[in-house]
């Protein structure tokens, strides 16, 4: 019998390294909570994937795809409700949504539970997310662009002028959320991109701190968006939002004009970060694995080894270990995934030995 | 967009328009791309030194199609540049000091007041230039002759035989090779002002010396077998 590697979360990063175990030779248990598998791309209503535009569906599809392998049990709707062991030898209950529980026997681990959207009204109501309709986030406005559309809740109406407001949720010291969630920079420019597309007579505004599109980034979404779609890119974060007129009125500095700023949107996208979901937290504590003081998993052996947990035999994938794009998140995925399987194969010749 | 100071009672058409023709430039999508608002073009200019000017303000605007700031950088702030292009070093490839020409060349050709009186001291200057092909001479040097000189002119016209005793190369053998130029050259010259609407410029912000310029290549050019009608 081939090892198991016991794979947490059904996302992308779950997935992905799910797939790599069972093309190596391993056996993969995957459990996720819900009934579908895709993970947040697919709960939260991805439209286009950030740099490349394509379909958030069809690149779910490919890895979905990628696990139905006979050598990959999927558990859905299912939970962990009982971890116990060591590396070589762990037990997981794994509990379905009719109460009945399987014990699951595994070499390793690998945790690929995700991230959750910040919640902008959580700690706050300074921009009105849950005062104001047409007051959005992110994840919202790919809700509706999925759909192949771009209104202002409160009418119907197509938006004459829309406004991105950066980093709500990161790089803030009051909220205890210091770090930068990497993405959203790309995420905004990317549905900057398709709202011009949609609607060429709106004007779109991204306020920010500093734009942060690293790599191919800079030249595939922020360059095109800039210079081709005319999105506005201005350097000032908003202070607050107030209804006007059946408008939002923004308040805020164009710092790099040096003169104050109050401009009438239509509608405005929270470009929110990334929080350690639910998942990460319960997972994290269920199998004893420390948490940075952000709540994501820590992984200690950083820089050089961007997958390995306080516990050996248990690895993580993806935005569980705190702000990834997709290519981290893949990258990981794979790496997590071999660590995994080569951990719970070691441990497998220690105890062969043992016993001859 | 933001709160607007000034040019609040001229029409937003209007604006609009000019800023129309300004992006109706063919050169216009060569010379701005995108703006990372660094301040590489400012840290660059000598003009931004001396005066409340910013080639980094420019491209803003002009990216941003802000009306009201292009509006008052087309009034107030383009005539500050000194066209030396240093701002080309822009990572992002643009080129401020060329959105300033195609600006300039806007600004005249609809005969903004601004225009008329940023190039008022420089009538000399624009007839030297059009008519001879070359910007100054030696014994151009006089008192009130460039306003844009400074006021050090005056104090160094009152002993300039002594000034220019004192250096040692000589500083008026210029003078002839400046004035003289070859009549095939000027009526080249000449051709290429009628051609390119340069001469029906200067008629927008000074009538007077269009004139004079055109009785100076009109005889030239009928000559050379040219009509100027």
């Amino acid at each position: 019998m081939p090892e198991t590697v016991l794979v947490v979360g059904g996302g992308p990063a779950g997935l992905e390294a799910a797939r790599t175990v069972a093309q190596l030779g391993g056996r993969a248990v995957l459990v996720e909570r819900r009934d579908v598998l895709g993970g947040t791309p697919d709960e939260s209503h991805y439209a286009a994937l950030t740099p490349n535009m394509g379909s958030a569906q069809e690149a779910l599809d490919i890895l979905r795809a990628g696990v139905r392998d006979p050598a990959i049990e999927v558990h859905l709707g299912a939970r962990l409700s009982a971890f116990a062991g060591s590396a070589g030898d762990f037990t997981a209950s794994v509990t379905g949504a009719d109460g009945a529980t399987t014990e699951v026997k595994a070499g390793a681990v690998v945790v690929a539970t995700g991230f959750q959207h910040f919640d902008p009204g959580r700690e706050t109501q300074m921009y009105g997310y849950y005062e104001h309709a047409d007051v959005i986030t992110l994840p919202d406005a790919e809700k509706m662009l999925s759909e192949h559309r771009f209104v202002r809740p409160s009418t119907g109406e197509p938006p004459r002028n829309v406004a991105f407001i950066q980093c709500v949720g990161s790089r803030d010291r009051r909220l205890g959320n210091d770090y930068c969630s990497k993405v959203c920079c790309g995420v905004a420019s990317k549905e900057a991109i398709e709202i011009r597309r949609l609607l060429p007579d709106a004007k779109v505004y991204i306020f920010y701190i500093d734009m942060r599109m690293y790599g191919y980034w800079e030249n595939e979404i922020y360059w095109p968006a800039q210079e081709q779609y005319n999105v506005n890119y201005i350097r000032g974060i908003v202070t607050e939002i107030v209804a006007k007129e059946g408008r939002l009125l923004m308040k805020g500095e164009d710092t790099t004009m040096g003169r104050p700023l109050e401009v009438l949107m239509d509608v405005i996208v929270l470009s929110v970060g990334m929080e350690p979901s639910r998942g990460t937290r319960e997972v994290a504590a269920l199998l004893g694995v420390e948490q940075n003081r952000f709540g994501f998993i820590a992984t200690p052996g950083e820089p050089m080894d961007p997958v390995g947990t306080s516990v050996p035999g248990i690895f993580v994938a993806g935005a569980a270990a705190g702000p990834k794009d997709l290519e981290d998140t893949m990258g990981m995925a794979g790496s997590a995934a071999a660590k995994a399987l080569a951990a719970a194969r070691q441990a497998g010749v220690r105890t062969a030995g043992a016993v001859s | 967009m933001t709160l607007q100071a000034r040019y609040a009672d001229v029409p937003v058409e209007t604006k609009q328009r000019l800023f129309d023709e300004v992006r109706a430039d063919i050169r216009f999508k060569d010379y701005l791309f995108g703006c990372y608002e660094c301040g590489i073009c400012v840290a660059a200019c000598p003009s931004a030194r001396f005066y409340d000017f910013s080639p980094r303000k420019i491209a803003q605007a002009t990216g941003r199609e802000d009306l009201g700031m292009f509006y008052e950088q087309l009034n107030d702030d383009i005539w500050n540049c000194s066209q030396c292009f240093s701002c080309l070093r822009c990572p992002r490839g643009n080129n401020p000091g060329g959105l300033i020409t195609i600006m300039r060349e806007v600004a005249i050709n609809n005969g903004l007041t601004s225009a008329r009186q940023a190039l008022e001291g420089y009538g000399r200057v624009v007839y030297k230039i059009m008519s001879t092909g070359t910007q100054v001479s030696p014994d151009m040097l006089q008192p009130n002759a460039f306003p844009d000189w400074g006021p050090h002119v005056a104090e160094i016209s009152e002993n300039l035989e002594l000034w220019r005793r004192a250096l040692p190369p000589e500083t008026l053998h210029t003078t002839t090779t400046a004035w003289y130029v070859d009549d095939k050259t000027l009526t080249e010259l000449y051709l290429i002002w009628h051609m390119t609407g340069v001469l029906d410029m200067i008629k927008e912000v000074d009538e007077g010396l269009h004139m004079i310029l055109n009785d100076v290549m009109e005889e030239l050019l009928e000559e050379a077998g040219y009509s100027t009608a």
